[in-house]
Formats: structure tokens, sequence, C-alpha cells
């Protein structure tokens, strides 16, 4: 057993863990976080990726007790104040969403992407949303919403 | 030109937003299948077969209930015990000469003998999910293998290995559409013949979510509770009574908020679930399992996996005089319980597609392999007809020379044609196929696809165009009815419950948008509640899939809104002290004829309760159709194909939400896109092994596969209902298969390439060019 130490969306954690506990299961099932999913077990579909110190990574690749000491941000930490991240408001103002599953990850991975590359081409989209597998919507609107994302967070850093 | 046709946003909390679902979902506070826990839960984990077919000679599981937190280990020897040894089965009509399926027993853990890798041999319970895990690495299994078939027409041949000893030939059903003998006239006295193959490939539909279920007993009512990804809580809940050993409905209580996608793939119920219905009621703990990803590629059932040949007569001004489609459609090791119905029936009710072709004849046989099973999977036997006519058509072109777009003009039935009853007896209710596919022809600029050849070939690309005209029907369902229930609260907001679950169609706001104007009342005040087992079991109603809740389940909002209304003004009558004939309705709000007297919809409903059922029969068929044109470029350096313009024509009748609806056509496209370039389960043909069980092997569709796609509409009103609708979730899926293959194989016409099956990936195409290259 291994004890991890760690901030969840700004909220001091200190779990006991099997040694071999991926920091997903930690969030899901000992922080009771479950917006975060699970949809592979190759670490192809994205659907857990998290912020781990600033930075979005798949958790499902990360061993809780890497975390230790990690600031870590969930989808449920996303939005600031009652108000909606903007790529959370860009997915739903674009429709990039449907059964929602793929959305949690979909949304914390583009958050990093654009975080990294405030203004991507296409082909860079594309690219930075290869690890995150989408099967309702065809992606069509995801690279909208992405685009969208782009906009609002520019929009929001010149009014500050 | 992506999305011009976007609904407003609605204003929830201050967030603006596509759909009223979408804000639980973008925040995590979505509640899927694996998010339900409790606390005193126990957790399950299957040993599942590592062979393809083999004889279970004996069983030890000794090591693995010592294990430290093993509370149990459940074999075959228990499925027996409690009866659990056939799943439903919705097969209902006759085959060939009368002939009954015979559907064979599966018990909900194996007895005796594995047929497919991934079939569940034992289930341990344990107090974690890792120690479940460890202890089934514990269980030691001595197997009598057995040689496997994999392939469908190898398990039909004489002498084949029997899969169940009481199913000869491996063929549990064998049916029939139409009249065999004025096919083989007509053919015989042909002008041109053109005969096909294809194989429209075994793929899975993949829906992000991994199957899951927590499932809980109660002693004192002996109802059990279950929480698991479904498409209907009815259809779940029979199908789980049916399953343990057709025990009354009333004891399974299906609890179920978000699904996370379906697909058809969500509509079974399937063996794990009963196992756990064993262990709950045995050890008195609720029971959690949660699929891994390889587990949903080896037992979650898979789609398509149909090999048809499809023969067109024709006279001599290339008018169909006569279609055969032969059909072999392989069910893996047992039958699922939407699958034989998907394969023989959908495909049955569309034999000619768009045609008029006066003689069909459709002739199916069912094979079984040591494969998992294959069921219902977004468009369930539609896209596959379609696929074979839609190629088929494309190849007589091809043979006579002509513009393939002039040889489907001369052949789509009439406008006037309507309603048109085929050689199979099926009833197409309204379309306008000659007006779509013009349309569809003009904003594609068909006439102009010479030029934009020979642009591409200046750089090196072979450019390619295909389309589809497709049609399906929808509508009908396992039950006579479908009903909602709606009330109002004393804060005028009304409440809907429906038990066709959204698996994220998006029913929160498209049924809501339906109440709202027919009671002319903001969405956001509307709520439509699904899965609830408190009111689930007293609507009676289908469950989504086969694209018929807007159809149906909406229909019926829109009905129980008016319903409401009357049956408030004669409660506001009372209240006002008038006949129920003075009073008129208008925004929620209730008033008096010739005088000030009014009340709300709010204060009517804190002083009495405002409550209606409405019911909807939608036992007949609507047929949404469209038309799909797109343009590839093949690089035949690399056997590369990129899509370069993708448009899609559809008449899904009335349209309630444009971004819906857009969003449905997106997905189902490239859904179809996935099959056509790189989705494929291959199991190796002499072990059974499947060399796709991961989404590193499985080529899922990623962003950027298909760039942009213009969606349009061109809809006849489907008179099935008040609305008009028609339905549209499968119909992107059914018109891609055909329109990108052609668009494909139309590219390689100049090596003289006439037909390449699925997936085209881009090995194949440079392979089958080389080829072409060196016998020239």
């Amino acid at each position: 057993m291994a004890k991890v130490e760690l901030t969840i969306n700004g909220k001091n954690h200190c779990f006991e863990v099997e040694d071999r506990t991926l920091l997903v299961n930690l969030i899901r099932d000992h922080a009771q976080l479950t917006g975060t999913h699970v949809g592979c077990d190759t670490s192809q579909c994205g659907a857990c990726t998290v912020h781990m110190n600033g930075e979005a990574i798949k958790s499902c690749t990360v061993f809780a007790l890497q975390a230790n000491g990690a600031q870590i941000t969930t989808i449920e930490g996303l939005a600031k104040n009652g108000k909606l991240h903007p790529v959370q408001q860009a997915f739903t103002q674009c429709h990039a969403l449907q059964c929602g599953f793929c959305t949690p990850g979909m949304i914390m991975s583009v958050a990093g992407l654009l975080k990294n590359n405030p203004k991507p081409t296409d082909e860079q989209i594309y690219h930075g949303l290869e690890g995150n597998l989408c099967r309702c919507t065809g992606y069509v609107n995801i690279v909208k919403a992405v685009k969208k994302s782009a906009e609002l967070l520019a929009t929001q850093k010149q009014s500050r | 030109m992506d999305q011009h046709h976007h609904s407003p946003l609605f204003t929830v909390d201050g967030a603006k937003l596509s759909r009223l679902e979408d804000l639980r979902l973008i925040t995590g506070k979505g509640r899927y299948a694996s998010d339900w826990n409790d606390p005193q839960q126990l957790h399950a984990c299957f040993l599942r077969a590592d062979r393809a077919h083999a004889n279970i000679v004996s069983i030890n599981t000794d090591k693995a209930l010592q294990h430290p937190g093993v509370k149990a280990i459940y074999t075959g020897a228990d499925a027996l015990a409690a009866g659990y040894l056939r799943s439903a089965n919705f097969l209902t009509f006759a085959g060939k000469d009368g002939m009954k399926a015979l559907v064979p027993d599966r018990p909900c853990l194996a007895i005796g003998k594995v047929r497919f890798v991934g079939d569940q041999v034992a289930m341990v319970v344990a107090q974690s999910h890792l120690a479940a895990q460890d202890a089934c690495d514990l269980i030691e299994v001595v197997y009598e293998d057995l040689p496997a078939v994999i392939d469908p027409v190898a398990a039909l041949q004489p002498g084949s290995v029997l899969i169940h000893d009481d199913i000869p030939g491996n063929s549990p059903f064998e049916a029939e559409a139409g009249n065999e003998a004025e096919v083989t006239q007509a053919i015989a006295k042909a002008a041109h013949v053109t005969k096909l193959s294809v194989d429209c490939t075994r793929v899975t539909a993949s829906p992000m979510e991994p199957r899951a279920a927590l499932i809980a007993y109660d002693k004192t009512t002996e109802q059990y509770t279950v929480h698991t990804p479904s498409q209907g809580v009815n259809m779940t809940r029979r199908q789980f009574a049916a399953y343990a050993n057709n025990m009354s409905e009333d004891k399974i209580r299906v609890e179920v908020e978000d699904v996370g996608g379906g697909f058809g793939q969500r509509s079974s119920v399937y063996p794990e679930y009963v196992a756990m219905m064993i262990a709950a009621k045995a050890l008195g703990h609720s029971i959690k399992w949660v699929s891994t990803r390889t587990e949903s590629f080896l037992t979650d059932t898979h789609g398509r996996g149909n090999l048809i040949t499809a023969t067109l007569a024709m006279d001599e001004n290339a008018q169909f005089t006569a279609l055969r489609i032969d059909w072999i459609t392989d069910m893996g090791a047992f039958l699922s319980p939407t699958g034989p119905v998907s394969h023989i029936r959908n495909p049955s009710t569309c034999l000619n597609g768009v045609y008029k072709i006066p003689a069909l004849y459709g002739h199916f046989k069912v094979a079984l392999t040591n494969t998992a099973l294959v069921a219902a999977y977004r468009g369930a036997g539609r896209p596959d007809i379609a696929y074979a006519i839609e190629r088929v058509v494309d190849t007589a072109a091809l043979e006579l020379n002509m513009n393939p777009a002039d040889l489907r003009r001369r052949n789509y039935i009439p406008a006037n044609e309507f309603p048109y009853k085929t050689a199979t007896g099926s009833v197409y209710e309204c379309a306008d196929l000659p007006t779509l596919s013009a349309k569809a022809l003009q904003l594609s600029d068909w006439s102009g696809f010479e030029a934009r050849r020979l642009s591409s070939l200046a750089k090196g690309k072979l450019r390619g165009i295909g389309m589809s005209t497709v049609i399906e029907g929808t509508g009908a369902g396992m039950y006579p009815k479908d009903e909602i229930e709606l009330s109002a609260n004393a804060a005028g907001e009304l409440t809907a419950h429906t038990v066709a679950h959204s698996q994220g169609q998006g029913h929160q706001t498209s049924f809501a948008m339906l109440i709202s104007d027919a009671m002319q009342i903001p969405v956001e005040k509307i709520k439509i509640k699904q899965g609830d087992p408190a009111r689930s079991p007293h609507i009676v109603g289908n469950h989504s899939g086969g694209s018929r809740s807007m159809v149906g389940a909406g229909t019926v909002c829109h009905l129980a809104a008016l319903k409401l209304i009357e049956a408030a003004k004669s409660l506001a009558a009372e209240d006002l002290g008038v006949e129920p004939s003075q009073v008129s309705y208008s925004k929620g709000v209730f008033q008096a004829a010739g005088s000030r007297k009014k009340i709300t919809l709010g204060e009517l409903a804190s002083k009495k309760t405002v409550s209606v059922k409405a019911e909807g029969a939608f036992s007949k068929q609507t047929f949404p159709n469209g038309s799909h044109i797109t343009e590839v470029e093949v690089d035949p350096e690399t056997g590369v194909s990129e899509i370069v313009s993708y448009l899609t024509v559809d008449d899904c009748g009335h349209v309630v939400s444009h971004t819906i609806v857009e969003g449905q056509v997106h997905g189902a496209v490239v859904q179809g896109l996935g099959q056509v370039f790189g989705e494929h389960i291959v199991y190796d043909k002499q072990t059974g092994q499947m060399i796709t069980a991961s989404f590193s092997d499985y080529v899922m569709p990623k962003a950027g596969d298909l760039k942009s796609i213009q969606v349009e509409e061109c809809p006849t009103m489907s008179k099935l209902g008040p609305l008009g609708i028609k339905g549209v979730g499968e119909a992107g899926c059914t018109a891609s298969l055909g329109a990108l293959v052609n668009a494909v194989v139309n590219a390689l016409h100049p090596y003289g390439i006439k037909h390449i099956d699925m997936p085209l990936t881009p090995a194949k195409v440079w392979a089958t060019i080389e080829q072409a290259k060196s016998q020239r």
C-alpha cells in the first residue's frame, strides 16, 4: 500500500492505495470524482485526460503514486466561480458532444492544447486530438469547437 | 457551408447551450453505468475462454477461492442451477417453408463447452476489483480443444465441425423474401445482367462507454435493481426477465441515467449481467462489474458481417427488371436477441433500394461460427442492403458505359407512385427521389467533375466521385404503442417521462422542443426524464433504436402536450367557474372567455393534479431517404485515400432540431467512413483469436478523417404522425458505405479495377493498383 497526498481541484487529499493503482482510479474511486472516464485499457481514447501540474495528461498512464504532491485539475474543477471555461462553452455551442462520455477528456485535452498553442492550424488541431476518440460526433463539430475555444480564450485575454 | 442550420441556443443558469443535457455533460456531472456505486458493493471479474472452441474438462477454483478478498466463484453449474440458460430472441417471423429458428441455449456461464474467444467461463466476486482480477488468474481450467470454424461459408459446408450439437449444418435459420421464379425468369430474359459479391465486413459499434453494471437484490421485495447502459429500460427489463428463467418483469427494476453511446450494441442484455444476479442474491451485496475495452471487443455484439451477392437484371433501355440478393449472415457462436431480425427483416423491407424493380427475390442464410455474437449496429441490415445495391448499380453503369447518375435517374421510383408497394410486400410511405437526387447532383456540381478530376491528376492524384441514394424503414417497434406521461408542477414547469432512452441523441432537448412548441412554454422549463424505475414500468413504449424515437416517443410528446392543455382546461374551468369550452389557453395561462378571470398552469398545478398520459401507435413504417455524393483523391504511390468533399441531402421529414439532425448525420457518416477505410474485426482463421481486440489494432476514425461536410435537407412529410417526422439516426451510415466505396472504385477505374472489398486501407488499395498494373 502507498500513501498519496495530492491536490485535486484545489482541495487537499490523502489516500492509502494499492501500489498499482492508476491515477484515474484514485480520481474516480477514492476521490469519487466520476467526471473523468475510462474508455479503454491501452491509453488510446483519452477519456481520462486531466491536468497534472498544468499539463494535460492521460490519467490512466500515471500511477497514483507518481502524482504524489501534484496539483490535479479534473473536469469538475474547470469552471471557475460558476462560470464555464471557454472550452466548455465552445463544446456545447458548437454541438461538439452527443453522448458526452468522451467529452470531459476532450475538453481537458483541448484546454491543454490551446494553452500551449493558442492559435492552432487545422493540421495542428487534428494532431492535437489524435489521442482522443469520439464515437458520436464524427469530429467535425469538435474541430469547430477547438477554433471557437481559441477565439473565446483570445477575447478573454484581451478583456483582462 | 458547415452547419448553417444551427438551431438557437438555450440559456440555463446563465450558460448558453445547444442542448439541455449539455450542462451536466460538460461539467463532469453526467452519470453513466460505471458511476453508480453502493458502499457495500462487491466486484465481479470474468474468466473468459482463451480459445475458440473446446470442451471444458474441469474447472478447479480451489486456489482462487483462497485468494484474499474473494467471496465466491460461479461457473456453469451455477447457471444450470439458476436456470439462466436462454437469452431473449426477437425473431418472430417464419423462415423458408415455414421453418422456425433453432435458437441455441446460451447459459450465462458456459456449461461444458466454450464456443468463442471471450466466452464467459467463470465469475469471481471479491471485495475489490483487483482481488477479483487476480483470483481469475488462479482458476485452473482443463480444456479439450476442438477445431474452430471462423469463416461463415466454411461453417455452412457439409462436414464442418458443429458448434452446437443440436444445430445441423451450423445454420439455425434460413429465410426468403419475394418471388424466386419471377426473378429467375426475368434474369433469363434480360438484355444485361450485372452480378457483384460484396463483403459487408464485421465491425464493432465501440461506444466510448464500456459495458458495466451494478446489480442489487432486495430480499424483502425479491426485486433486482439494475444500473447498466440501455437503449430503453422496458426492453432491457424484458430481456433480463426472459434470460433469468422467465421471471416476472416486475422483479426487475432498471434505473439508468446517461448512456455513453449505444448504436444497437446496448440493446442486448448480456450474460454477464444475469450471472451477476445469481451473486447479488446469494451474497446479499450489490455486485459491480466494468468491462475492459478488450472485453468489449471480444464480447460486445459485433455489427454487419454479411456476405451479399446482388444480381441485377435490366432491359435494353437499362430499366431494372429484377434483382436477386443472396445473403449469408454470420451471427457468431449464438443468436443475439436482435441479430437475425436485423439482418433479415430490415434488408427484406428495402430489398429494391430506391428503385422500381418489378421482380425481387432475397435468400438469407444464417451461419454460426466460433466468433463473438453479431447484432444490430446503427442501421442493422439497412446499410448492408443499401451498400450492396448501390455498388451493383454503379457496377452496372460501368459495364454499360453509362453515367451512374443517369442510370439511377432512369430507375428511381417516381414521386407519384408513392405509397409504393415493393415486390417483397413492404409499402414505402412517401419520398421524392428524383427531386432529392437532382438537388444533390446540382449542389455537388456532379457535371463539373471531369475538370476537377483533371486538376487532381495534374497533382498526381486519382480523383473519384461516388453517389449513393438510399431509403430505409423506421418507426415500428416491439411494443404496440409509445406512451408519454406529462405533468405540470406549481412552478409551471413540465416533466415528461419516456422509456425511449437517449444514448446521445439529445432527447432531453428535442422532446422538450416539441412540448415547448405545443404549449408555448420556454424549453428551459421542460424536463424529460428517462429510465426512472418508479415511472417506467407504467409506461408502454419502445427503446431508442432503428431511428424511431422522434417518430414514436417524440411525436407522442407533442400529443401529450395537446392532451395536457385540454385536461387542464377542464380543471381550470372548475376553478374559474365557467364551462371548459369557455376556457382558452395561451403561454401557460388559462383564461375564461369574456372575463378577466384567469389562472396560470403553475397555480392550477398547485391546487390539482395536472398530469396526462398520451399514446401513439406507429405499427406501420415511415421511410427516411437521402442521397450522398462524395469525392476522394487517391494517391497511387501510397494507396492513401483522402475525402475532398462530402455532401448529404436527406429527407427525414419534419426536422425538430436542425443542430441535432446535423450532428446525427455527421456521426453516422463518419461511422460509415470508419468501416470503409479502416474498421474491421479480424479473427485468425485457424485459431479464432481476435487480432483486432484493442484501439491500437482496430482503426477508429479520428479528427481530420472527414474535414468538412455539407448537410442539406429535402423533406417530404410523413403522414404516420401529425408532425411529419421520419427519423434520422441511421441515415448517414446507410448511405455513406456505398458513396465512399463508389468514389474510391471510380478513382481506380483507369486501372480497370471494378471492385475492392472494405476496408479500403492504403495497403490494400496500393496492392490492388499494383496488381492491376501488372495485369495490363
